[in-house]
């Protein structure tokens, strides 16, 4: 039981008393205002209420009604940490720090001799180790279809520039062959660890976009089949396949903002009155694009104008249609099937097409190219794919043994092997001296390399790169 | 330091008529180089030797002209040696034979510090930080170390890499007159293209030049009294980078991912050298401290220890 008296001031803590207290009695007292809050705390038992009335600037009242004054003891264990550290960034903010893509670094030196791509410039021979520069309507074509990645380092120099490897122009004359003979190019493109993989992806599409090519990109493969994006079952289809409206959508915008002029020049051969604006025959494909603003009608006009850039017509463009990260639709996705049984990749429609391009299901009208690019960081294990490209490098070289199953692993897939069946192999590997040359001759013109570049210089940086592996990541 | 290579050892790659007067001049030199047929063997081959047919009556070539160039001397048919010798199969071997007809004629050409070493032949004695393991700037070394927890130096490393690659692509600094850079600074806008200059002048700059060491009890009553010690450089560079750290410790991210925490130290360098920093201030103060405290250097039991 409490004491009925302060101990030091001889004041009764009494409901009574406060209410009645003179101002000069309230340095001893509690000095809160007379409001319902108050009253009600002073009648109160629950400590929730109790501490609700109490405003934060009046000093607490110990158990046993005292008024405690000076410092309170704060154990050592029992501080909290608050730093305030001011405001936090908004939801998204984040991600797109980490995400965004700079192209250009205002410190570095212009480089005088550099000098933009022309149209045959990747694909010509003369133009092998030199460091060309993309032109700037290339550059927002590639970053509207997310060729660059925020892993390379783009943002050292004053303006992207590529360097022409023996690699590239043996890709992209091997493009240009099989769109002359209204062909499919279907390509892996394969290699160790930053040997340079997506940007040669990347050099393929700016061949493409300057020859007037309609380029598809699917940047991540990763974000098709890791149950990322919302997906729906396609009615009509036996056995089930699903779409991805809310990509389509996005990869539709995609399509429309880098292949405009392309799309634009190209007509329709039918009539699409199942589009949300129906259109008449004789419309640029530009305006099937152009209704891709709902995420419901996104799949039925992805199809619209995919049927269409496959119809037979008098003037088609070429397709490229290229995938990066090829390991992870090469297995099982993480979607669930209404029965909960895993689907497959390649019931995934949007993969299924790439799939069917790659495999050779798919003839396009003038040609093109189906490329898709392996990768070494985040790479699910694929046996069937890691075997299939091994057998067709294998098979690309003259007496090379070719690899054969492990009779004694069950982990092999017949759809991906089928897909595979037929495909070329490039393999990337790091780049020789006279390239490695020329891009340090690069480095050193734009102010981030400060040395002098000759045979000796080139020679210890390339054996020092692990063989003319020069690209830092970070 | 006698020459590596000896001239004749050039010789065997090639055959070709030396004057009778040059071989005179050298005789042990002549017994050595035995010459081959060039028919037989190319410029870089080394497979075993073979002695020709002796051709010593033969008259000497006309002497080579003085561009690269020249057209090889003409030759007397001679049916014991085949008729390629004269002609180079490549300009190595174009410019070896140039060179190997100076020799004949009494001339030097070449030099022992540049012939046969791809590279050319090093200083010597060889420096003693001349290897591998010292491949980076002293200070980018020191402040690695300093960043790295855990021995996890690869990580470190990267996160430094990413530091200079931001201060590459940050703006000029605005310097600030009152916080002064280290004398002899270069302007502002030289120095994004030097980040590690960049990063060991904001170092540099914030680095105290005392601590101040607790001597137990001097100060009566067991209190320790404080003298001010002078530091060397290494030392007042790890001890600025620990306060630029203890920082950008309690500062917030802007993002997520891998450059957080590089981002967030290559931003504080860069307050650094705008003078934005509180390690100046703790710079200040403890500056202050050494000047008030420097009377204590007198004490009479502090003098025998410093």
């Amino acid at each position: 039981m409490s004491a009925p008296n302060c101990l030091r001031c001889l004041v009764r803590p009494s409901a009574a008393f406060r209410l009645s207290a003179p101002p000069s009695t309230s340095t001893l007292t509690p000095a809160t205002p007379l409001t319902a809050a108050t009253q009600i705390a002073a009648f109160s038992t629950t400590r929730a209420t109790a501490a609700r009335a109490q405003s934060p600037q009046t000093p607490q009242a110990t158990v046993k009604g005292h008024v405690r004054k000076g410092k309170r003891l704060t154990l050592k264990g029992k501080k909290t940490k608050t730093i305030d550290h001011g405001k936090s960034p908004l939801p998204g903010e984040r991600k797109a720090y980490r995400k965004r893509i700079i192209l250009s670094n205002d410190n570095a030196i212009p480089v005088p001799w550099l000098t933009d791509l022309t149209a045959p410039g990747l694909a010509d021979p003369a133009n092998v180790g030199k460091v060309l520069a993309l032109p700037p309507m290339t550059q927002d074509q590639l970053r509207a279809s997310e060729a660059f990645k925020p892993t390379q380092c783009w943002g050292m120099f004053r303006q992207p520039a590529v360097l022409v490897r023996k690699e590239t122009v043996d890709l992209t004359n091997r493009m240009q062959e099989a769109a002359a003979a209204r062909k499919v190019l279907r390509m892996v493109l394969t290699g160790n660890k930053i040997t340079g993989k997506s940007l040669m992806l990347l050099q393929a599409m700016t061949h493409a976009f300057l020859n007037e090519w309609v380029v598809i990109h699917l940047p991540e493969a990763q974000d098709l089949t890791t149950a990322v994006t919302e997906y729906a079952p396609l009615s009509d289809t036996n056995p089930v396949q699903y779409s991805q409206p809310v990509y389509a959508l996005k990869l539709l915008h995609a399509i429309r903002q880098a292949n405009a002029d392309v799309l634009a020049k190209t007509l329709t051969v039918s009539e699409h009155s199942e589009l949300p604006q129906s259109l008449p025959a004789g419309s640029p494909l530009l305006a099937i694009a152009n209704q891709a603003k709902e995420v419901d009608s996104a799949w039925l006009i992805f199809q619209a104008l995919w049927n269409e850039l496959m119809a037979p017509a008098p003037y088609r463009p070429p397709i490229l249609l290229s995938l990066d990260g090829l390991a992870h639709i090469m297995r099982v996705s993480d979607y669930r099937s209404p029965s909960f049984d895993p689907i497959h990749s390649f019931d995934l429609a949007l993969v299924r097409l790439f799939t069917d391009a790659l495999g050779g299901a798919i003839k396009f009208p003038a040609g093109g190219a189906v490329l898709g690019a392996t990768s070494r960081n985040n790479n699910p294990r694929s046996a069937s794919m890691e075997l299939a490209l091994a057998q067709r490098e294998a098979e690309q070289q003259q007496g090379v043994e070719v690899p054969q199953k492990d009779p004694f692993f069950r982990g092999y897939d017949e759809r991906i092997e089928a897909v595979l069946k037929s495909v070329q192999v490039l393999r990337v590997g790091g780049v020789d001296r006279r390239e490695a040359r020329a891009l340090l001759e690069y480095w050193a013109a734009s102010g981030m390399l400060r040395t002098v570049v000759d045979e000796k210089v080139v020679a210890e940086k390339w054996t020092l790169a692990g063989g003319g592996v020069p690209y830092q990541r970070h | 330091m006698p020459p590596r290579l000896n001239l004749w050892s050039a010789c065997r790659a090639l055959s070709i008529r030396t004057r009778p007067a040059v071989a005179a001049s050298r005789p042990q030199s002549a017994a050595l180089a035995a010459p081959v047929s060039l028919a037989r063997r190319s410029f870089s081959d080394n497979a075993s030797t073979q002695l020709p047919p002796n051709n010593s009556n033969l008259p000497p070539p006309p002497p080579p002209s003085s561009s690269s160039s020249a057209a090889p001397p003409p030759s007397t048919p001679n049916p014991g040696e085949s008729s390629a010798v004269e002609v180079p199969t490549s300009p190595e071997n174009e410019m070896a034979l140039n060179q190997l007809r100076m020799i004949e004629y009494g001339l030097s050409p070449l030099d022992p510090a540049v012939e046969g070493h791809k590279y050319g032949l090093p200083e010597l004695p060889l420096p003693s930080q001349k290897n591998s393991k010292y491949r980076y700037d002293g200070v980018v070394e020191q402040l690695t170390k300093l960043i790295m927890k855990d021995g996890k130096l690869a990580k470190a490393q990267r996160d430094m890499a990413m530091v200079l690659n931001y201060l590459r692509t940050s703006p000029p600094p605005r310097l600030d007159p009152s916080k002064p850079l280290l004398p002899g600074a270069p302007p502002a806008h030289h120095l994004p293209l030097d980040p590690v200059l960049y990063l060991s002048l904001a170092v540099d700059s914030v680095a105290p030049l005392v601590k101040l060491r607790p001597f137990k009890g001097l100060a009566g009553g067991g209190k320790s009294l404080e003298v001010p010690i002078p530091l060397r450089a290494r030392q007042r560079r790890r001890i600025a980078f620990n306060w630029i750290l203890d920082v950008v410790e309690r500062k917030k991210s802007r993002g997520s991912g891998r450059t957080q925490f590089a981002h967030r130290l290559a931003e504080e360098i860069v307050a650094v050298v705008e003078g934005k920093s509180t390690v100046w201030d703790r710079r200040l103060e403890q500056h202050k401290r050494g000047t008030a405290n420097r009377a204590n250097l007198l004490h009479h039991q502090v003098k025998g220890q410093i």
